[in-house]
């Protein structure tokens, strides 16, 4: 009787027999089908760096914006639907700014990422603000604040995780593995940037240059690099 | 004869004699120190020539490193504690720590200023410990307007005890080189005397500050409280 999915995967709203939101399920896989990003925090600050594919060799590489500033001192990478991550950077933006704007001091790390998460779950519940299927895209939040530095991770489902370091998109399963035998916890920023890079390249099909990825950090503020700064990196693999 | 129903029918306001606010009176004041911060307050609350009570305190604890001291319309100052408490409870869950002094103090200003057209007739006085410890005052007006001093007094005794203050609390300006630090250079029990006085003094003029004064001292080690009786007529 209820032998295939497709009685259940379509309402965003309704668990199958067996416990799963088949919607939710498809949204974290289309992060897979998304460029790969990769995050890496050390004790000097957070990495982030970004594969941006161009789809024709006609297309302009500085319109994949792949990296974002949330605040000064918060920013983040994504992967999957681009659009539905600057709705969601927006929101943070936002978040922030009204933090800072109530108690005159930056938003915590923690906060800014719990209230995206909240946003991403806005396609439960009822009523106008309802939205009708759950963000296609994941989040690597890089930031800092009272109580250091910070790289978490959000999904579809409106889960954040805090990690050391974490890749997302399609070249994630062996970028993660990459970064698991290679992260030790005394990185300095420099070393992550080079882990960073070197292992973008090694899940990427084209090599790298500085058209091709795109490299941030928060240390403590956030900062994105120009292209010569990224190619001394790419000068140090 | 004056009639309230045939004037009301002439189309006149009812209401013109009647007024949201009273002035409860009573006297807050707050002095910071290196690494400790005094706040305190009478506890008579008046209206016109009655004493309503001579066992109304004008302090509270916001959270742990913030007091808060009200002067003006009891009512309002009791009001708006309860909604600030409430928001730094709402703060402590979304931000997984304790609101400090100095966002406490941004708060309230904003919680003062979106009330600018019918505001809480509240003078308040927020004291406490900084990020590094430093003591901390911040003063306002009833709509939010507000600076972070070293010392402030609000309420009916002000005008009394504020020039005393500015006598013997008063630090260079910190544009004079070498820069010396803007906390008072009064130790912690200099300090605790010092505002005993004030309203001892405070209430030989002023009928609206009398009965007791109850001083807040927050340090290192915590808050403690102490008590003074002032003039009880």
């Amino acid at each position: 009787m209820f032998a295939t999915r497709s009685e259940y995967d379509r309402g965003v709203n309704t668990f199958s027999p067996e416990g799963r939101l088949f919607q939710v399920e498809y949204a974290i896989e289309a992060i897979k089908l998304g460029s790969t990003a990769i995050a890496i925090k050390t004790k000097e600050g957070v990495v982030l760096a970004v594969e941006k594919r161009a789809t024709s060799p006609l297309m302009d590489s500085s319109s994949l914006e792949k990296i974002a500033e949330i605040d000064a001192h918060i920013g983040c990478a994504v992967s999957g639907l681009t659009a539905d991550a600057w709705t969601m950077v927006e929101h943070g933006r936002a978040e922030c700014q009204n933090h800072y704007f109530t108690y005159n001091e930056p938003m915590p790390v923690l906060s800014c990422t719990s209230s995206l998460c909240d946003l991403a779950m806005s396609f439960a519940g009822e009523g106008e603000k309802r939205m009708s299927r759950p963000f296609g895209v994941a989040l690597l939040v890089g930031g800092k604040d009272d109580d250091g530095y910070h790289l978490v991770h959000t999904d579809p489902s409106g889960t954040a995780m805090q990690y050391k370091a974490k890749a997302i998109g399609s070249g994630s399963e062996g970028a993660q593995t990459a970064l698991q035998e290679e992260y030790r916890e005394d990185l300095t920023l420099k070393e992550a940037e080079t882990l960073a890079l070197k292992t973008l390249k090694a899940v990427m099909e084209e090599k790298v240059n500085v058209t091709n990825v795109d490299v941030a950090r928060i240390a403590p503020n956030y900062v994105k690099y120009s292209d010569p700064e990224i190619q001394e990196i790419i000068d140090r693999l | 004869m004056f009639d309230a129903r045939e004037d009301a029918l002439a189309g006149a306001r009812q209401h013109a004699n009647w007024s949201p606010y009273d002035n409860n009176g009573g006297t807050v004041l707050a002095v910071a120190g290196e690494s400790y911060v005094i706040c305190a307050g009478d506890t008579r609350m008046s209206s016109g020539y009655n004493i309503l009570t001579r066992k109304f305190e004008k302090i509270d604890k916001m959270s742990g490193k913030t007091l808060m001291a009200s002067a003006g319309f009891a009512a309002d100052a009791v009001t708006l504690k309860k909604t600030l408490k409430a928001r730094c409870k709402q703060y402590e869950f979304q931000n997984k720590r304790e609101i400090g002094c100095v966002a406490f103090a941004q708060m309230l200003s904003n919680t003062l200023y979106y009330r600018r057209f019918f505001p809480y007739y509240a003078f308040n006085i927020v004291a406490g410990l900084d990020a590094e410890g430093k003591g901390a005052v911040f003063t306002y007006d009833a709509v939010g307007s507000y600076e972070r001093t070293n010392y402030s007094c609000q309420g009916s005794g002000q005008a009394l005890i504020m020039p005393v203050l500015d006598n013997q609390l008063k630090t260079v300006s910190p544009l004079v080189l070498p820069a010396a630090s803007s906390a008072t250079p009064l130790s912690e029990q200099e300090a605790i005397d010092l505002i005993k006085d004030c309203f001892a003094t405070a209430a030989e003029r002023d009928i609206y500050t009398g009965d007791s004064v109850e001083l807040w001292i927050m340090n290192a080690e915590g808050v403690r409280k102490e008590e003074m009786a002032l003039r009880a007529d």
